[in-house]
């Protein structure tokens, strides 16, 4: 059987992430992807500042096949069911528009770490000093690996999280996400901006931004429901309130599960002994839904993570819990209410943006702000957020007991 | 706005940078390698050899290099950069190691371990001068010159960064208000350009290439041997005052030094409400000189007047006692390093080098060293260190400054082109590092990466200058000294290193 020191599943940006971390410090890495490489990710592409930063310092700049049109993004649109819209710039300038497709598969060959794709994780065995690794290819052919730790990056739905807590899925409230592709008669939408909705009726997460020649449309709502109901609901609003003007649905649509609580209210699972959960198969995820820049530094954190437990020979998950809190720091900081009124702690300046309305719009937008949070009353986050803030602002610090 | 402002030709600039770059891909190793071993130079790429190199002393970039090879001689060092200009094989130089930035980390290609040279080869007693390789360690190279009862003038308080290393850089030391940075005491050089020419260069002789290899960050060629001036050793007399706020310290440290008071003269904090001068004299003479005209015009307390004035304010905040239990726990732990009874005579210091290098390694050693600095004019120094002091406060919980002087030398302006010397300093340059105080604590590398580059921010930001323990970072180098001066040194890279494979990812 094959020994290596680490196994990422996954080929995502925090699979390359963690890769380079890995691959960086001499540590022999592979990497197990289910699909054929470059795969297809859904995703709006828009990554954060941050993010984009992290990027150029790790991988270098970015090739244009990695890029959607338009290939940037000036920052982010809200709209609200009383019709005035709060335009955002981001603080560090424009971002980038990643087609993911071709972006992952430049980090990860950036990182130079070995890729194996078409390969599926069965099963785990952590032995201790040792993770056994059980996969199968798609000619069939099954496979065991040996590695001293193993990195779940994995996304939403990960694999390696349900290897080691089964039951974890279940505990959890899960939501849909899906976007479609329109031809565009008319869209009034300024392309230089994400536009998200406010708007209780149209859904939990109500998205629309340009891209190749195109308008995407995406809803997000509590799995169960309708996509193809909820997308004609979100088209006719945006055409009778917004004026825009599109042709029905291409084909190619496409949606997945996405887990939105554990950034809220501090509940991350980062793995257990020698497996490490990273990006979104912890519940990172930044405010309206942006994961990249969680998962591109969340990935290095566990990198760097194995790369100290073994220098300084201390468990690796101690050193990665003390380690990520940082991010975690940032990432729920960005759902804290008490953050966001006085901390800044999103990359763009939604304060101010609510300052420079007049009083009375002001007034509006906070009602319907409070609405559209309504909506998620029945998932009981309430209490969880508040407890969450107070240990925020006594402490300076999320408290680490309510990680898995 | 360019048409696409995230396209690979259209990078906009961005805020802060890490410098650890994509690795670099292998192309023509094993031709580069067996062209050398036909050399008779050893290649060493065994992959724990290898790892000894992945990082330096920041501890926050990683990077393995193809292969190592050991510094044996000008002439072998030569050869390598010859066969690395004709393979494109970058080539990253590496002597104590003490970058934090990644600088002596080879991210790919060959790291040049320097520390194979590091011989003492000859000391003149006449004209006060000792010629070395240039991969000694100041501490080896004290040691030799005790020996003849000489001493260098100034070195890195951290002693285990290589003469080579540091005349690429700066290097710091408690009398650079008196003597200048260690950079100042070099004479002439032996150099190897990145087209692998031996060359002897100094003021006179060669003039360009001194001025450039001096402070040029490892860019225009391989120091191999130095000529530095020194001195006779001379034991040091100590002597602390305490203060309440950092601004009272500084003005006083201020007003010393450029009345050229003390041979030695510092701040360091344990808080920025216990603020230690530190001054120290070569001779008695000085000493009692200090006391008679110049004790009585500082502001600062003996050791009995601040700890009553300490023990009243914690009476009254007694919420704050723990403040004051780190206080005296440090107090207790880092003044006995500072005057150890082995290293002492007659109340005197006898053996600073390793006195203050332990120290360092003790009390700030950590498997990160995070000492961003700032570096401005006497005008800016006391804005841009309560500046620092803010984002310390941000950041972490306890931290240290530490604050000198660097005496400018007007005869060497064109040395200072490229370095982190500020552009509008006259006479005097003040540097404050920023040093957290990190104990067992495991912090994310971008957490302290957005810490030391908040404190480069604020150099940027008032226009000074910023960093010295390795280079001025690839991303702030034009925000830093502005588009001509990187252009022209750009320029002269270019030709002086045709494939650009010597210390790559630096500055350029």
């Amino acid at each position: 059987m094959r020994s290596v020191d680490v196994i990422i599943v996954g080929a995502s940006l925090a699979a390359a992430a963690a890769a380079k971390r890995l691959v960086d410090a001499g540590l022999e890495t592979v990497i197990l992807e289910r699909q054929e490489l470059p795969r297809h990710k859904i995703c709006s592409g828009i990554l954060s500042p941050r993010g984009y930063r992290f990027l150029i310092e790790n991988f270098g700049p970015l090739p244009k096949k990695a890029l959607h049109d338009p290939t940037w993004c000036r920052g982010v649109t809200f709209h609200f069911p009383c019709l005035i819209p709060m335009p955002m710039d981001f603080f560090g300038g424009t971002t980038p528009h990643l087609h993911r497709k071709y972006s992952d598969y430049w980090a990860i060959k950036r990182s130079a770490a070995e890729v194996m794709d078409k390969t599926s994780l069965v099963g785990l065995d952590d032995q201790g000093t040792r993770v056994v690794v059980t996969a199968r290819q798609q000619s069939g052919e099954t496979i065991k690996m040996a590695a001293r730790y193993v990195i779940g990056a994995d996304g939403p739905s990960s694999a390696v999280r349900k290897a080691i807590y089964p039951e974890y899925t279940k505990q959890i409230p899960w939501f849909f996400v899906g976007q479609k592709f329109h031809e565009i008669i008319d869209c009034p939408l300024d392309e230089e901006y994400f536009h998200f909705w406010f708007h209780p009726e149209l859904g939990h997460y109500t998205w629309s931004h340009a891209r190749d020649g195109r308008q995407i449309v995406g809803v997000g709502f509590k799995q169960g429901d309708n996509f193809n109901q909820r997308h004609l609901h979100v088209t006719a609003y945006l055409e009778e309130k917004h004026g825009v003007k599109l042709k029905p649905a291409d084909p190619d649509h496409e949606g997945c599960a996405e887990n939105f609580g554990p950034s809220l209210i501090n509940k991350y699972i980062f793995g257990k002994d020698n497996v490490l959960l990273t990006g979104q198969s912890t519940g990172f995820l930044n405010m309206i839904g942006e994961g990249m820049s969680c998962a591109l530094h969340s990935g290095a954190i566990a990198g760097e993570s194995i790369v100290e437990s073994i220098c300084r020979n201390q468990p690796v998950q101690t050193v990665y819990r003390q380690m990520i809190s940082s991010e975690v720091r940032r990432t729920t900081d960005q759902w804290n209410p008490l953050m966001i009124a006085f901390g800044r702690p999103h990359e763009a300046d939604f304060p101010k943006a609510l300052m420079a309305l007049s009083r009375q719009d002001r007034i509006k937008v906070l009602k319907d702000i409070w609405r559209f949070l309504l909506l998620y009353k029945e998932f009981r986050w309430g209490r969880q957020l508040a407890y969450s803030s107070l240990q925020r602002i006594l402490r300076g610090k999320y408290l680490s007991q309510r990680w898995l | 706005m360019p048409p696409c402002p995230v396209a690979p030709d259209a990078l906009q600039g961005i805020p802060r940078q890490q410098t650890n770059p994509a690795r670099w891909q292998g192309e023509n190793w094993n031709e580069f390698v067996s062209t050398l071993q036909a050399d008779n130079i050893d290649v060493i790429e065994d992959r724990g050899t290898r790892g000894i190199y992945s990082t330096d002393a920041g501890g926050l970039a990683y990077g393995m290099p193809n292969g190592v090879i050991i510094a044996r001689d000008a002439q072998q060092i030569s050869t390598l950069l010859r066969n690395a200009q004709r393979y494109h094989i970058p080539v990253t130089v590496r002597g104590g190691g003490l970058t934090t930035e990644g600088e002596s980390v080879a991210f790919g290609g060959v790291l040049l371990d320097m520390t194979g040279m590091s011989r003492v080869l000859h000391i003149d007693k006449d004209t006060l001068t000792v010629r070395t390789e240039a991969g000694i360690f100041w501490h080896s190279l004290a040691e030799e010159l005790r020996r003849h009862n000489f001493d260098y003038l100034s070195a890195p308080l951290n002693l285990t960064s290589s003469v080579g290393g540091t005349l690429g850089v700066g290097g710091i030391d408690v009398n650079s208000a008196k003597l200048g940075c260690s950079a100042d005491q070099a004479l002439c050089l032996q150099v190897v350009t990145p087209t692998g020419d031996i060359i002897e260069c100094s003021d006179e002789q060669n003039a360009e290439l001194f001025q450039r290899v001096i402070l040029g960050y490892g860019q225009f060629g391989i120091i191999t041997e130095a000529t530095l001036k020194i001195r006779p050793f001379t034991p040091m007399r100590m002597h602390y005052f305490y203060y309440r706020s950092l601004r009272s310290a500084i003005n006083d440290l201020i007003l010393l030094d450029q009345n050229g008071v003390p041979d030695y003269s510092g701040i360091l904090t344990m808080m920025d409400k216990a603020v230690t001068l530190l001054i120290a004299f070569d001779s008695a003479e000085r000493e009692k000189t200090f006391f008679e005209q110049w004790h009585k015009q500082l502001h600062g307390y003996g050791e009995l007047g601040f700890g009553i004035r300490l023990a009243s304010y914690y009476a009254l905040h007694p919420w704050r006692l723990n403040e004051l239990f780190f206080l005296l726990r440090r107090k207790h732990t880092l003044f006995p390093d500072l005057q150890p009874a082995q290293h002492m005579r007659n109340g005197e210091i006898i053996d600073r080098t390793v006195v203050f290098s332990r120290a360092v390694w003790k009390h700030w050693g950590h498997k990160n060293m995070v000492i961003p600095d700032l570096a401005t004019s006497v005008d800016k120094f006391i804005d841009a260190v309560e500046k620092g002091n803010a984002v310390c406060k941000h950041y972490f919980p306890r931290y240290t400054l530490y604050c000198v002087g660097i005496k400018l030398r007007a005869e060497h302006k064109a040395h200072y082109e490229l370095s982190s010397i500020p552009h509008d300093a006259k006479d005097f340059s003040y540097g404050c590092e920023f040093e957290p105080i990190l104990e067992e604590n495991n912090y994310s590398r971008d957490y302290l990466q957005s810490f030391k580059n908040a404190i480069y921010d604020i150099g940027v930001d008032m226009d000074t200058s910023y960093y010295r323990f390795g280079g001025m970072m690839k991303a702030y180098i034009r925000r830093a000294l502005g588009d001509e001066v990187v252009e022209k040194h750009l320029a002269l890279k270019r030709i002086a290193d045709p494939a650009m494979i010597l210390n790559r990812n630096v500055i350029f």
